[in-house]
């Protein structure tokens, strides 16, 4: 210990000076000689009662005088850990603060010491302190890191707003797209006139599986990472998803990288539990990565169960506990897409399926695709799908077209695509309700997609530009119907439309995804088109299980209650808003789990399942030549000495004023004044005398 | 711990309570008691005639005839042989004018507080010099009895003159205070068997105390002096302390005589204490004006001038 340390001690030890002296005077009184002592009443209650109020006041007041001079003695060697921001010649700043609240920042900082201060609540007492440091003409933006990146305030001097923005700002368990947090904050202080800007990035810095790339923030904008103490990879594994088929569960598990000295996995298990009895249990070996782990349900108790089933992973706790359970849904809680494709027309010639099942595969959108050779033509067949893709197809038979209406009607999502088999359609067929229109083959040879007039790839638009199509299929709508084109040919035709019908959505392209015919199938915004429309699936059809962030959206109902629903069954209602000025209306689940939703009285079960990657928490590596201590710092020492000076007088005022008041509550009425406040000598001694006591 | 001091008060007070110990008078402002006891005497003479009376008090009172059962010792000779009559000489009076200081030298007597001149056997030492002064200028004899103090110390017969001034200042100056009347009944009854003995028809008896330690058959014995030709006179010397039990807070008070302890808060009491030394005051006093005598209260404070008068004056009242 240093010299300052045992000092503070010493000091701190003069605290019980006045304790100790309350104690001495706290001792029975001197023996005082009294000739009249039989006509003195004892009263020592009273006595005793005083000296302890009157003691009481004065100690409390000495203590506290005592400990506020330590305090007054220790003022320079005080420092506290507030974020702090240093100006350039005091200069104005905009700052962007990005405050990570995705799920790895539940990780406690100290989980040795038994606090519970999680990264989280550091990254947010953080950003107050910052917002607290601010003074009137700077800027103050906020971005919140989880999936989807979300603008929690804009730019603003109103430093007001900033604190009730961030006193609503709560933990979730969504995935984090740091990179594009740090982006929209980049955007966010483009258009502002101060010469100092700086992006804060109060995070983990976790990669997330992502981009393993350094941060990197646009030109004029300072990137400033001041919490280190929030950065660091920790054992963690979680429970992506489980689905059952029969009684089997397939239930995914992540586990994500730790640093060199983290420790030794300890072993752990995954369990099926309902409620508190484990029905089955399998070693987990995973230590780093993502894998699935099959569970075979015994042949008795697992139907008989009234609990909902978990997959569990018990054993050793690891960083962050809320994804080590996940519910077990039935084979389905995948978005389930129907691909309907000519095998002859459809395979590629570099071998392998359909292009379209390979686009699913590589975009990893969680769905599970099932090839058909026909449109389903009965509603139990149809209704397993949630997005359904007919690839030049010849028509709809009468019984497949009423199964497709009412299918869509009921908030699924249908995309044709018509080419010469479409064209080719015998009599009696056509794709009517969804599209009411002759659709014939031409061998025109435009160009591509007008980018201008697309609403539909998006960014992506710009490859599709030259497609080298062999041909397209031309439209003679009907007058009577007027679907929405979203995206023309070059010389205007259309190239693909979209049809509301009920709660669904009925999208139709006039070229097929026949690579010999087109390369539509290998441009990016074919990509962007599945995309879409699994989005689009999701939204609609409401798909049983979603990355937890990803709102439902839900249009045509009256009535719509979302509820999450904890391993105890108890629910607890979810905020629901509705779009101004549509039906729409959308719940955002932050937090992992089963959520119940009542659409018109129709209940149905959701699950919110956790972004895999998320458990992956090795930071990112900062920008070279960062040098964030010049932007601030957690160190800046705190010169309190003025409050406790002005602590001090006040509390020598108050001892002053006991002393004034305490003599007159002390003698009776009609009682003397005691004779010059001393008390008699004894007569019994030698110094009978004179001597005073 | 006990401190040195504290200590040192128990080891006293044991040995005080074994009889042994003799406490020395803190004369304080009072001394020397000569020359402030002539102080006063001149202070009260300032303020009041002299009663100048002359002779000793046998006087002839006329004769009446003789009836058996007459002493023989007063048959007038010169009558019978003139007369030829039995006569007997009748005599106006045969009292005398003597004083009697009767001075309480017991342990408590001793007691001084910061505030007193002295201590309370020294004020009442004072008043007797002083009261001994004007009798003994009044060609009035002078006796010293003591209740308690030093039980070698004898009492002085009743004197004439300036010697007997001498002599019994001689003797104040030199007293110790001791004993514990509490519990020592027999003390009093000492002192009122010799003035009973010593003391003739109307002799004026003041005894100087606390009255505080008094037993109360001790007092009403005491007072009983005064049933006869005798005048008893009390005067209750107080120490300031004793009269507003000047303490602060919380105390412990050991009586000086006696075992007696107690703890309390002298603020809280002090009116309760008041009422009490009233009450065993207004209790001496009625006991002694029953037997035609008078007390006097004084302080240690007070100015002994007024005091002397006060009981020369509740003298002049009781004889009237």
């Amino acid at each position: 210990m240093s010299f300052v340390a045992w000092a503070a001690l010493a000091v701190g030890v003069l605290a019980v000076a006045p304790f100790i002296a309350h104690l001495l005077r706290r001792r029975p009184p001197d023996e005082e000689r009294f000739a009249a002592t039989k006509w003195v009443p004892a009263n020592p209650a009273v006595a005793q009662r005083r000296t302890a109020l009157e003691d009481r006041a004065l100690l409390a007041i000495r203590v506290a005088a005592v400990v506020a001079l330590a305090v007054l003695g220790a003022t320079p060697f005080i420092s506290c850990s507030r974020l702090s921001l240093s100006r350039d010649a005091g200069a104005s700043v905009a700052l962007a603060i990005v405050l990570d609240d995705s799920m790895s920042m539940q990780v406690t900082l100290e989980p040795d010491s038994g606090s519970a201060l999680t990264r989280f609540a550091r990254a947010k007492s953080a950003a107050v302190e910052l917002v607290a440091g601010l003074k009137p003409g700077d800027a103050v933006a906020i971005v919140l890191v989880g999936e989807p990146v979300r603008v929690a305030l804009a730019a603003s001097t109103n430093l007001d707003a900033a604190r009730v923005t961030l006193d609503r700002v709560s933990q979730t368990d969504r995935g984090s797209d740091l990179d594009g947090a740090v982006s929209i904050a980049g955007e966010l202080l483009s258009g502002l006139e101060h010469v100092d800007k700086r992006v804060v990035v109060l995070s983990d810095l976790a990669r997330s599986g992502g981009s393993e790339n350094a941060l990197k923030v646009r030109s004029g904008v300072e990137l400033w990472v001041p919490l280190q103490q929030l950065q660091g990879a920790r054992r963690n594994c979680g429970v992506v998803q489980a689905d059952r088929s029969d009684r089997q569960i397939v239930a995914r598990v992540a586990c994500g990288a730790v640093e060199p000295g983290e420790g030794d996995e300890q072993p752990r298990k995954l369990a099926v539990k309902a409620g508190a009895e484990v029905l089955v249990e399998a070693p987990l070996r995973l230590q780093q990565g993502a894998a699935d782990v099959v569970l075979k349900l015994p042949e008795q108790g697992a139907d008989d169960a009234e609990a909902r089933l978990y997959v569990e992973l018990i054993g050793a706790a690891d960083a962050i506990r809320v994804d080590d359970a996940a519910p077990v849904v039935a084979v389905g809680g995948q978005l389930r897409v129907g691909v309907v494709t000519d095998p002859a027309s459809s395979d590629l010639a570099t071998g392998g399926p359909p292009a379209v099942e390979q686009a699913f595969k590589a975009l990893s959108l969680g769905v599970q695709v099932r090839p058909l050779s026909a449109v389903p033509d009965r509603a139990e067949e149809l209704d397993v799908f949630e997005l359904l893709i007919v690839d030049d197809m010849p028509g709809f038979t009468p019984a497949q077209r009423r199964e497709l209406a009412r299918w869509v009607d009921d908030g699924g999502v249908l995309l044709i695509t018509l080419g010469p088999g479409a064209a080719a359609a015998p009599l009696g067929s056509s794709f009517a309700p969804m599209l009411k229109a002759i659709v014939r083959w031409t061998k025109d040879t435009s160009a591509g997609v007008d980018p201008a007039s697309d609403n539909l790839f998006g960014q992506a638009s710009s490859g599709l530009d030259i497609l080298a199509a062999k041909g397209r299929a031309a439209l003679d709508l009907e007058r009577d119907t007027a679907p929405q084109i979203i995206s023309r040919w070059s010389d205007g035709a259309p190239f693909a439309l979209e049809t509301r019908m009920g709660r669904g959505r009925a999208y139709v392209l006039t070229l097929p995804f026949d690579t010999e015919i087109s390369d539509l199938a290998l441009r990016p915004g074919f990509l962007h088109l599945l995309q879409r429309l699994t989005v689009a699936a999701r939204t609609l059809g409401g798909v049983a299980r979603t990355t937890v962030g990803h709102p439902w959206t839900v249009e045509g109902f009256e009535q719509v209650e979302v509820s999450r629903v904890d391993r105890r069954d108890q629910a607890t209602p979810l905020a629901v808003k509705a779009m101004p000025g549509s039906q729409t209306r959308h719940a955002v689940a932050d937090r992992l789990g089963l959520y119940e939703l009542k659409l018109d009285g129709h209940q149905s079960t959701r699950v919110a399942a956790m972004s895999e990657a998320e458990v992956d928490m090795v930071p990112r590596a900062l920008p070279a030549g960062y040098d964030g201590e010049s932007f601030g710092g957690e160190t800046a020492s705190v010169d309190v000495s003025a409050y406790v000076a002005v602590f001090l007088i006040g509390l020598m005022l108050v001892e002053l004023l006991l002393r004034v008041l305490s003599p007159r509550v002390r003698p009776r009425d009609g009682d003397a004044p005691p004779s010059s406040g001393a008390a008699p000598s004894s007569g019994s001694s030698a110094a009978l005398s004179s001597t005073p006591s | 711990m006990v401190s040195l001091a504290s200590g040192r008060r128990q080891v006293k007070t044991l040995l005080m309570r074994a009889g042994a110990q003799l406490l020395p008078i803190d004369w304080g402002a009072i001394s020397p008691l000569k020359l402030r006891a002539q102080l006063v005497a001149e202070g009260v003479y300032a303020g009041m005639h002299r009663s100048r009376r002359r002779g000793p008090g046998v006087e002839f009172g006329g004769q009446r005839p003789y009836v058996p059962g007459d002493d023989l010792r007063f048959l007038d000779r010169r009558s019978l042989l003139r007369h030829d009559r039995l006569m007997v000489r009748q005599f106006e009076t045969d009292t005398d004018r003597a004083l009697w200081l009767c001075l309480d030298a017991s342990a408590s007597m001793a007691f001084r507080s910061p505030d007193a001149p002295g201590a309370k056997l020294a004020y009442a030492a004072l008043l007797g010099a002083a009261m001994t002064r004007i009798a003994v200028s009044g060609q009035d004899p002078v006796g010293l009895l003591w209740i308690g103090g030093d039980e070698a110390q004898q009492g002085i017969r009743a004197g004439f003159g300036h010697a007997a001034f001498e002599r019994i200042v001689s003797r104040l100056e030199t007293t110790v205070a001791g004993g514990d009347l509490s519990d020592d009944i027999d003390a009093v009854d000492r002192c009122v068997r010799l003035m009973a003995r010593r003391a003739g028809r109307g002799s004026i008896i003041v005894v100087l105390s606390d009255l505080i330690d008094l037993h109360d058959e001790a007092l009403s014995n005491l007072v009983t002096l005064g049933s006869g030709p005798r005048l008893v006179v009390l005067v209750q010397v107080l120490d300031p302390c004793e009269r507003d039990l000047s303490y602060r807070g919380k105390v412990r008070l050991r009586a000086i005589e006696g075992d007696r302890e107690v703890v309390t808060d002298a603020d809280a009491v002090r009116g309760l204490y008041r009422e009490r030394l009233a009450a065993h005051t207004d209790a001496c006093r009625q006991m002694v004006e029953r037997q035609g005598g008078r007390l006097v209260q004084a302080c240690t404070t007070d100015d002994p001038v007024a005091v002397v008068r006060r009981v020369l004056h509740a003298i002049a009242e009781a004889r009237r």
